[in-house]
């Protein structure tokens, strides 16, 4: 091993402390980010490092965090799910139907209370999930066109629906007994918003089974290498649709918290959504390729992204330079994810033979 | 068989393209035409494609909300050379000569009544505001904050403290009013270039608990009318959207029947500012009473 890096012992060991300072900011890059970009605007704009905006922040963070973590789970398995921004307007609309049309039986409409209505909404989500997860597990249709396809069908439904029109006034009524909501998106508990809550109870179940589970394993195993996890045993379409199920859940989550938050459902809503999923789970250093990455990191980088774009309107930063500055955070996190994985190699000899050097 | 009016909106999921194209649409049926309608999502390519399609069904004629004033002359012009005459809506083209009729509602007049009740009901105070911006690629989106600041920007008393582009959307609007708030505490009124923002803005407000902020919208939605009712949107700009489908109509009709429309092609109809005390005259885009 140590004929590989003929170095003197001193300078080695140096090499080995600088090798390891590297990796870990190249590994932290997402984190590194996400602070300097509070320091900078904590300093720049006087409201910004308050508590108030802070709660604020976080609720527009778990829009796209939700979606993030969702999408996480389809990436790692080296898949892509477009559909969900669609998805997301497909629910709000679906709850917007069931509380303002309710449901006509025989003549007679019925209109759901809240709880059913969430769960009526939930399923017709899961419905195109588990059409994403038949379509890329069984039927071997490539994740990005089955997705584009229901991308379409969904946003279809969403428009067909109410027929292009918004579904206002989603207080519900009392005589209805379908009141209460509003209170998903808009109510506060122990001083945080509830979608912030939504998501940080996403987030811890969806890193157990990321982490703890067999099922999370099988999902790192088969982004890995696929076809050895089949060899292995694992029961790849039925991972490969859970993945899609959780993703359309997700994103079923946030249709129904935005048309909350709004007491309002339109059609359009949740366009270009899925991309913003995607930038965060690829700043958070997850692998298009699948296999590598995790729900921290996702998570990280959907706060990036939430913090650079309110951080940027607080500063009265014009809407085209927005869309720039995001852009280049995003394409320089993926070129620093590429440098990490050739620094890693270059690096990886120098570390195992201190290793080996230390073992003796 | 009944002649073919086809008739091209931007879209159908938004209201105001909705009423404008039903209302044409109904129109012509009662008139003996038959329709056909289609959206274009503001993509020059797909009009294109659209008005090919016309052409090649021998269209009697096009009733068009186009998808851009420069992009779409060449398809204005193609319709045209092909003998079926183009009567546009909404947004005009940047070339005169082509199209028998361009009949269009005043933005920049809609602009101004909104912005100077905007600033009768902030009164001689005055105050800090802020303004969200249509899509800045939109020709109204310009038009409009124009008008706006032409009325805005001689009040001493009034000061723009934020200006974000919401494009068009309300939960977009939602999300950006929430921020403004944050950074600006003393905002008295919020001024939006179209109602969905507008609707936008008026649930942050109330999400934040802040009733005291005036918010104007522009374009006299259904949903804004509601929301002025309520008392949560204090005012906003009509524009004539059924009128000018149904004037569209009309003039179709006599150009096809006499070789003229007996109008100049350019025609500008005012807009009608909308508030609490007129909101009864005033049902989905139509002066009703």
């Amino acid at each position: 091993m140590t004929t590989l890096v003929p170095l003197p012992t001193g300078s080695r060991r140096s090499g080995m402390a600088t090798a390891r300072a590297v990796l870990f900011l190249l590994k932290a890059r997402a984190m590194l980010v996400l602070i300097a970009l509070l320091i900078l605007f904590s300093a720049l704009a006087p409201s910004f490092f308050t508590a108030n905006n802070l709660a604020i922040l976080a609720k527009h963070v778990s829009i796209s965090a939700i979606l993030a973590i969702g999408m996480t789970f389809v990436i790692l398995t080296g898949g892509i799910d477009l559909s969900v921004g669609s998805i997301a307007g497909l629910g709000g609309m679906v709850m917007g139907y069931l509380i303002t049309q309710g449901l006509t039986f025989r003549g007679t409409t019925h209109y759901p209370p809240m709880l059913i209505a969430v769960i009526l909404t939930i399923i017709v989500c899961g419905c195109v999930g588990l059409a994403n997860g038949w379509l890329v597990a069984k039927a071997g249709v490539a994740p990005f066109i089955a997705t584009l396809g229901t991308l379409y069908i969904a946003r279809g439904a969403a428009l067909l629906l109410s027929g292009g029109k918004t579904f206002p006034n989603l207080g519900g009524a009392v005589s209805r007994g379908n009141t209460g909501f509003p209170e998903l998106g808009q109510k506060f508990l122990v001083g945080l918003p509830l979608p912030v809550w939504i998501m940080l109870i996403l987030f811890a179940a969806a890193a157990v089974i990321a982490v703890k589970t067999p099922l999370g394993r099988q999902i790192y195993a088969i982004g890995g290498n696929e076809r050895a996890a089949v060899l292995a045993g694992i029961q790849v379409g039925r991972v490969k649709a859970f993945t899609y199920l959780a993703s359309s859940f997700c994103a079923a989550l946030v249709g129904l918290i935005i048309a909350s938050q709004l007491e309002a459902a339109h059609p359009a809503t949740g366009e270009s959504f899925e991309l913003n999923a995607i930038a965060a789970v690829v700043l958070g250093g997850t692998s298009l390729m699948g296999g590598r990455g995790s729900i921290a990191g996702s998570l990280i980088g959907a706060c990036v992204i939430g913090v650079l774009s309110d951080g940027l309107v607080m500063l009265g930063v014009s809407e085209f330079w927005q869309m720039v500055i995001k852009g280049t955070v995003i394409v320089l996190a993926v070129a620093i994810d590429q440098l990490q994985s050739r620094v890693q190699a270059k690096f990886l000899p120098l570390l195992l033979s201190t290793r080996a050097e230390a073992a003796e | 068989m009944q002649p073919l009016l086809v008739i091209l909106v931007p879209s159908q999921d938004n209201p105001f393209f909705k009423s404008e194209a039903d209302a044409a649409a109904a129109h012509a049926k009662s008139l003996g035409y038959r329709v056909r309608v289609d959206a274009h999502d503001d993509d020059a390519y797909r009009q294109d494609n659209l008005i090919d399609a016309a052409i090649a069904s021998n269209a009697a004629a096009i009733i068009l909300d186009n998808a851009g004033a420069d992009s779409s002359i060449s398809a204005v012009r193609r319709a045209t050379k092909a003998g079926i005459p183009c009567f546009l809506i909404d947004r005009a083209i940047d070339a005169d000569g082509i199209a028998k009729a361009q009949i269009i509602a005043d933005n920049d007049q809609g602009a101004r009544i909104v912005a100077a009740e905007f600033v009768r009901v902030l009164g001689p105070g005055g105050g800090n505001y802020a303004e969200l911006l249509g899509r800045e690629s939109d020709t109204n989106a310009q038009v409009r904050t124009n008008g706006f600041h032409a009325i805005l920007d001689v009040q001493p008393s009034l000061k723009r403290v934020a200006a974000q582009s919401a494009n068009w959307s309300q939960s977009e609007a939602f999300q950006k009013t929430e921020t403004i708030l944050q950074a600006h505490r003393n905002l008295r009124g919020i001024i939006a270039g179209n109602d969905t923002m507008a609707l936008g803005a008026v649930a942050a407000i109330k999400s934040a608990g802040r009733n005291d902020i005036v918010v104007t919208g522009f374009d006299g939605s259904p949903d804004a009318l509601a929301a002025i009712r309520a008392g949560e949107l204090r005012a906003t700009t009509m524009q004539p959207a059924v009128l000018i489908a149904r004037e569209a109509v009309d003039e179709a009709d006599k150009y096809l029947k006499t070789g003229s429309t007996g109008k100049p092609e350019r025609q500008i109809v005012p807009c009608d500012l909308v508030t609490g005390e007129n909101v009864a005259n005033y049902k989905d885009f139509e002066k009703i009473r």
